[in-house]
């Protein structure tokens, strides 16, 4: 039971575009005691506290919000931006719960549905059941919250061998926490443990995840074509599906998997994204512009509006022969966006209508504007966009410098790697382009043995400063990066104490954690800061 | 358009208005208004279920609830009464259970309704854990069913000529949804010093 002290202390959202619902449900929350409740009308006011006012307690949130974004797509936006604490309970109100049970993924599930009407009474059961759920779960959560993996699985342990209520919860909560850190072989074993006894949709799922992790791909579609037998509304599956063919070479059934997704859930921005950037692959521009017409147009004047849909999309027109097309969907966004006007994005993708339009001077002057842009900080597509700009434009040093850094940046996107060769076999030569694939892996090597020799050599603090300045430039290598991680730490443990390196060492050692969680080198960074603790505290 | 989107769709936005009515006449301490309202979007409900499952595409959305909890809710709606007595049995309940809980509530609700016309004095409703199995029951100390109602239990058309009986065709349809490891889930319709109904859910 909650005492009226804490009632007035929980602090809801309430989100609906009606007034008249807003101030029923506020009314209804008053009459329970809870005072402390904001109203937004909007997906935009809500955002808005949020930022201003967040963390909430409770957001209760109708699935029809008026505008273009639904609660649903809300949701899944306040997850992927990690907007929301876990501990937040997200309760979806609906007049029907058969319209909402299209899902992308168990993770962007609400905390629960409630179905409109119901009275006070029924929202103070329900309310207090969710937050005794959650009292329960907040350990995990917050753990979850730090990704603190290793923690998330014991606390899930201790709660599945009380055997309460909670049990299943902690137990999909279980499977999510070993994929995240990457003992994917113990979750392969307890998602088919689970499986033994209840097929669950999300145990079939995260199976899939397991095998396709471990390369298992024939094993991992068939458990995928058996769960969308079972679960025709996970959508996500369809997404894992689509993934995992085309990694294996088979982009038309990839299209095919996610044409019959989006015929599921038309509406889901995701879904149409990942058939635009399928279809990209496959030069088929006709698919791309359908898609991506849909995203922008869904966008428009929302929060959950992307530059980058713009930039693809304009991309089609310029690659299948319409640049002028392309320039004046370019033109509108930087109307309506003035951040849009530097967006390295769109800069790129004009430099190539132009250059396709034969207007060299003004390719020139976007391509300028693009390459001011901080090369670490965009997305492989735009890089590549950026890139093949350069290449177009006669800046071959320069293309070929920003595909290096994407491909040294994700040196285990097997997709990318394949993407960034077309895109040199096209722009410069095959042989070009196999060569380029080479360079990259050898001059992480030649790095890596060049930092060796100097540590052999008693020059840790140049070794130290040559990979961290190697992973500065490369966040996304996980070798590089947890190599800096121990060089940092070699130094600091031979040539005294130095609280910045220290610094620069966790951050390191924090990023190589979530690039690859199942790294042996994980212990010998353990036993290094054990080493230098020994050393440096017996000394003082 | 199919017939059932537009079904679906409009009865969704005379849901969404319906709630609207109640929200005003809750506003106003119109319990009794509120009450009515309920039980029309409940049953416009069971229609929209009811014409799905016909149609093949009630998709049940199976995960682990707590069936004390669902009890709990179920009469939060009915504190008002005075009689019949409402009583309720979840000692024997386990902590949670795999089913699709919105319709597993809808059956039960109407249930429960029902149960709540039929009573002299009392209705119990209780969970219990018995084997493989957890069943719902529903006890009034009513007339009990009649005797053709008993032996139509397994009816599996949506219309008898007793009645709508849209209730126990949902009832069963929502049982047959919920099946593990080769079994089953059921209704049961008994007399016992009243009418008992009984959904059992497989674990």
């Amino acid at each position: 039971m909650i005492s009226p002290n804490e009632q007035d202390q929980k602090r809801f959202l309430v989100v609906d575009d009606l007034a008249e619902m807003r101030s029923a449900l506020r009314t209804q929350l008053g009459s329970l005691g809870y005072n402390n409740v904001a109203i937004a009308d909007s997906v935009r006011m809500a955002l808005e506290h949020l930022e201003q006012q967040g963390p909430f307690d409770v957001i209760l949130c109708d699935y029809y919000l008026g505008g273009s974004t639904d609660g649903q797509q809300f949701l899944e936006h306040l997850r992927s931006k990690k907007l929301l604490r876990r501990s937040t309970l997200f309760i979806m109100i609906t007049a029907e719960k058969a319209y909402t049970s299209v899902v992308t993924a168990a993770e962007s599930l609400p905390d629960d549905y409630l179905i409109k009407p119901f009275t006070a009474d029924t929202l103070k059961l329900r309310l207090q059941h969710l937050m005794d759920k959650k009292a329960r779960l907040i350990k995990v959560d917050q753990l979850q919250d730090k990704e603190r993996w290793a923690d998330v699985i014991t606390e899930c342990d201790t709660i599945i061998a009380s055997g309460d209520r909670y049990k299943a919860d902690a137990m999909r909560i279980r499977g999510q926490a070993l994929l995240a850190c990457g003992r994917n072989d113990e979750a392969l074993a307890f998602y088919q443990k689970v499986i033994d006894i209840r097929p669950m949709p999300w145990a079939r799922l995260g199976l899939a995840r397991a095998q396709q992790a471990m390369n298992q791909f024939d094993d991992c579609k068939a458990t995928l074509l058996t769960l969308i037998e079972e679960a025709p509304q996970l959508l996500a599956a369809y997404d894992l599906l689509s993934r995992v063919q085309v990694a294996q070479g088979e982009p038309d059934a990839a299209l095919q998997t996610l044409d019959k997704a989006s015929s599921i859930a038309p509406d889901s921005l995701p879904r149409l994204r990942a058939i635009a950037k399928v279809a990209e692959r496959q030069s088929d521009f006709d698919r791309v512009k359908t898609a991506l017409h849909r995203v922008v147009k869904k966008t428009q004047n929302s929060p959950l509006r992307d530059t980058r849909d713009v930039a693809q999309l304009s991309n089609a027109y310029a690659e299948s022969g319409e640049p002028d097309v392309a320039l004046s969907l370019i033109d509108e966004a930087r109307k309506q966006y003035k951040s849009d006007l530097r967006a390295p994005e769109l800069a790129a993708v004009e430099a190539l209508a132009h250059h396709k339009a034969g207007r060299t001077e003004q390719a020139q002057a976007a391509l300028a504007v693009a390459l001011q842009a901080d090369a670490t900080s965009l997305t492989p597509e735009t890089a590549v966009n950026l890139a093949r700009a350069c290449l177009a434009t006669g800046k071959q040093d320069a293309g070929e410098a920003i595909l290096k850094q994407v491909m040294q940046n994700n040196p285990n996107a097997v997709e990318l790697q394949t993407h960034v060769s077309d895109v040199m076999s096209t722009y410069a030569s095959p042989e070009r382009a196999s060569a380029l694939l080479e360079e990259c892996v050898s001059e992480v090597v030649a790095l890596n043995n060049e930092a060796v020799r100097l540590a052999r050599e008693r020059q840790y603090n140049e070794a130290a400063r040559m990979l961290s300045e190697a992973a500065s430039r490369l966040p996304g290598n996980a070798q590089i990066v947890g190599n800096a991680a121990m060089a940092l730490l070699t130094d600091v443990y031979n040539t005294g104490l130095d609280a910045d390196k220290l610094r620069r060492a966790v951050q390191f050692q924090q990023r190589f954690q979530s690039l690859d969680p199942s790294s042996t080198k994980h212990k010998d960074i353990a036993e290094l800061q054990r080493r230098i603790r020994t050393r440096y505290s017996s000394a003082s | 358009m199919r017939f059932a989107d537009l079904v679906a769709l409009n009865i969704h936005d005379i849901k969404n208005r319906l709630a609207m009515v109640a929200a005003r006449a809750e506003g106003r301490g119109d319990t009794e208004t509120v009450h009515d309202v309920l039980g029309v979007t409940a049953e416009l409900s069971r229609l929209l279920a009811c014409y799905k499952a016909e149609a093949g595409q009630l998709q049940p959305a199976i995960d682990a609830y707590c069936p004390q909890y669902l009890v709990q809710e179920l009469i939060a709606d009915y504190q008002h009464l005075t009689t019949p007595k409402l009583e309720i049995d979840t000692d024997r309940a386990p902590s949670s259970w795999y089913y699709d809980e919105n319709l597993v509530r809808m059956v039960l609700a109407n249930a429960l309704q029902n149960a709540l016309r039929s009573a002299r004095s009392r209705v119990c409703i209780s969970a219990v854990e018995d084997g493989d199995w957890l069943e719902f029951r529903i006890h009034d100390d009513g007339p009990g069913y009649p005797d053709d109602r008993l032996q139509t239990a397994q009816a599996t058309a949506p219309m008898s000529q007793e009645g709508t009986g849209v209730g126990l065709y949902l009832a069963h349809k929502v049982a047959d949804l919920h099946t593990n490891h080769g079994l089953r889930g059921e209704v049961r319709l008994e007399n016992d010093r009243g009418a008992v109904f009984r959904l059992r859910l497989p674990v």
